[in-house]
């Protein structure tokens, strides 16, 4: 790796004075700021435990242990019922998450695609982004009816739903990246022989990527947050449709558990994004 | 009026103006000039004179407001006949210093399977060797344009095109670049023009040197530089006394030009 590997002996000697001396001073941090957040759980813990038996109502606000008692029921099956309607808590969400995925990966897809399109040529710009920026502006739940009269009441409806819900975010992220590719790269590609569709491919998507991942996450996030309203309707199983389904038997309990799992999952997910983007994306940062 | 043979390149009364109207600027020429095949031109001037704009309607980015450019016998269309190095690297930070390469050899048609083997030949020639799996921003800035220059000659285009590759360099590392560019092209026996504003670098380079006035840009100084292009050090050939006329000359021209 090193070019000059006669430094290499020097610098152990010496130690270098950043990057080492640094290490366990970041770890240290890291460690510090676990135990904050973990902390700050707990405290929340607390104050809900102090509300709900200040409220002393369970319909209104259930305890701490209330909730876990649920989880624990919903994860098994209790006097010949499995879970809830039938399906663990871990179905629930497994069959929301696949819908979020499916949509998604659509809604990605063709906003790539969208996005390279309104990107590259201008006069379909012109056209189309005012038809982006609207359906973005729609809130999902608008438009779900229209899809159920289109598709009825399956699965059909509900991955149009998060598709269409995930596009703009990717369209409007692409178009703006390919648009602004660097000219200087875009000539250095021409110069090498490159043609245009190469130039897309090499120096055009490429450095878009960061913005895309960028709106990748959004999009994601966005489904996500449509999902409770995809299943309004015939969503379970669902995560989204057993909190709906709970609401109107007033089983607060359930309706917390599942605003719990959507927000872990949630927050997952996220993460394994970002990981997959530090992965995919190293160049970010360096010019 | 037809173009020797033998030339590389032909720029035949070529006017370059920019913009329009009250706000036209003529940045270059009239102008004429023939680079015979197999010299290392290098065109010299102050800041504003027009030498990159040349260097540009040759690479065939732009198009002359008058007159007509030739490379070999066809009009110059970018990514065909020549290759050509940028004051930056433009390297390509997604890929690694041998993916800029490969992406380079693919473009210049070779097969996959030859790529390979081409990388590392075409990096040692540029004087790099064990950096192809590195990331473009982890090697130096002299490094990087070696790798750019390696990438300019993965296509066997007769033609090379360098505007200013050396000028944001420090002195020492400039220096060995120019070396070893000098060497190369004097191994490839390629056509090169070489735009720069040093004196010293155009003297060092070029087997011809062209000093152009101060805008819009005519031909001030047209000068065969008869100094030998092989056989000796760089410090020996810097010592040579009709060097130092030489660089006197040129400098003497530049300045002329200039004013």
């Amino acid at each position: 790796m090193n070019p000059t590997p006669t430094l290499v002996p020097e610098r152990l000697g010496t130690g270098p004075p950043g990057r080492r001396a640094a290490e366990p001073r970041t770890r240290r941090r890291a460690g510090r700021r676990f135990g904050v957040r973990v902390l700050a759980v707990l405290a929340l813990l607390a104050l809900w435990q102090v509300a709900a038996t200040a409220a002393r109502n369970p319909s209104f606000i259930p305890t701490p242990g209330a909730v876990w008692d649920q989880l624990l029921r919903l994860s098994t099956t209790h006097d010949g019922i499995r879970g809830y309607s039938g399906s663990l808590l871990v179905e629930h969400l497994g069959v929301s998450l696949r819908r979020i995925l499916i949509g998604s990966a659509i809604g990605v897809a063709a906003g790539l695609v969208v996005g390279v399109i309104l990107g590259t040529v201008p006069w379909i710009r012109v056209v189309a982004e005012p038809v982006v920026t609207f359906v973005r502006a729609l809130p999902p739940l608008a438009y779900f009816s229209l899809l159920i009269i289109w598709f009825g009441i399956d699965e059909t409806p509900k991955l149009w739903l998060l598709a269409i819900a995930a596009l703009p975010p990717v369209a409007v992220a692409t178009a703006a990246a390919v648009h602004g590719a660097p000219k200087d790269l875009v000539e250095a590609a021409g110069a090498l022989g490159a043609s245009r569709w190469d130039v897309i491919r090499d120096v055009v998507l490429p450095n878009a990527l960061p913005e895309i991942f960028t709106g990748v996450r959004l999009a994601v996030g966005i489904a996500y947050s449509s999902v409770v309203a995809a299943e309004t309707v015939n969503g379970v199983p669902g995560i989204g449709g057993m909190v709906r389904d709970a609401q109107r038997y007033l089983q607060t309990d359930v309706v917390v558990l599942g605003l719990i799992a959507i927000g872990i999952s949630g927050l997952l997910i996220d993460g394994a994004l970002r990981a997959a983007e530090q992965r995919l994306i190293p160049w970010r940062g360096h010019s | 009026m037809s173009s020797t043979p033998d030339a590389a390149v032909s720029v035949h009364e070529v006017e370059h103006v920019y913009g329009t109207g009250p706000d036209a600027v003529t940045a270059l020429g009239p102008l004429s000039l023939e680079v015979p095949a197999g010299s290392f031109l290098v065109i010299v001037g102050a800041s504003g004179c027009g030498k990159s704009t040349l260097l540009r309607l040759i690479a065939g980015f732009e198009e002359p407001t008058s007159g007509r450019v030739r490379i070999g016998d066809s009009p110059p269309t970018p990514g065909k006949g020549a290759g050509i190095v940028f004051q930056q690297p433009r390297l390509f930070p997604w890929k690694s210093v041998g993916g800029n390469v490969e992406l380079a050899l693919r473009y210049a048609g070779v097969p996959r399977a030859e790529r390979a083997r081409h990388i590392p030949e075409l990096l040692l020639r540029v004087g790099l060797r064990d950096v192809a799996h590195r990331r473009t921003w982890q090697i130096s800035g002299g490094q990087q344009q070696r790798v750019a220059i390696a990438r300019a000659l993965a296509s066997d285009n007769p033609l090379l095109l360098l505007d200013e590759p050396f000028a944001a360099l420090d002195a020492l590392t400039r220096e060995r670049l120019q070396e070893d560019l000098r060497l190369v092209s004097a191994q490839t026996g390629r056509t090169s023009v070489f735009v720069t504003h040093s004196v010293e670098e155009a003297v060092f380079l070029g087997s011809r040197v062209v000093v152009l006035t101060r805008r819009p840009g005519r031909i001030a100084l047209d000068l065969d530089i008869p100094l030998p292009r092989t056989g000796l050090e760089p410090d020996e050939l810097r010592a040579l006394p009709e060097y130092a006329a030489l660089r006197a000359t040129v400098s003497q021209a530049v300045r002329t030009a200039a004013t």
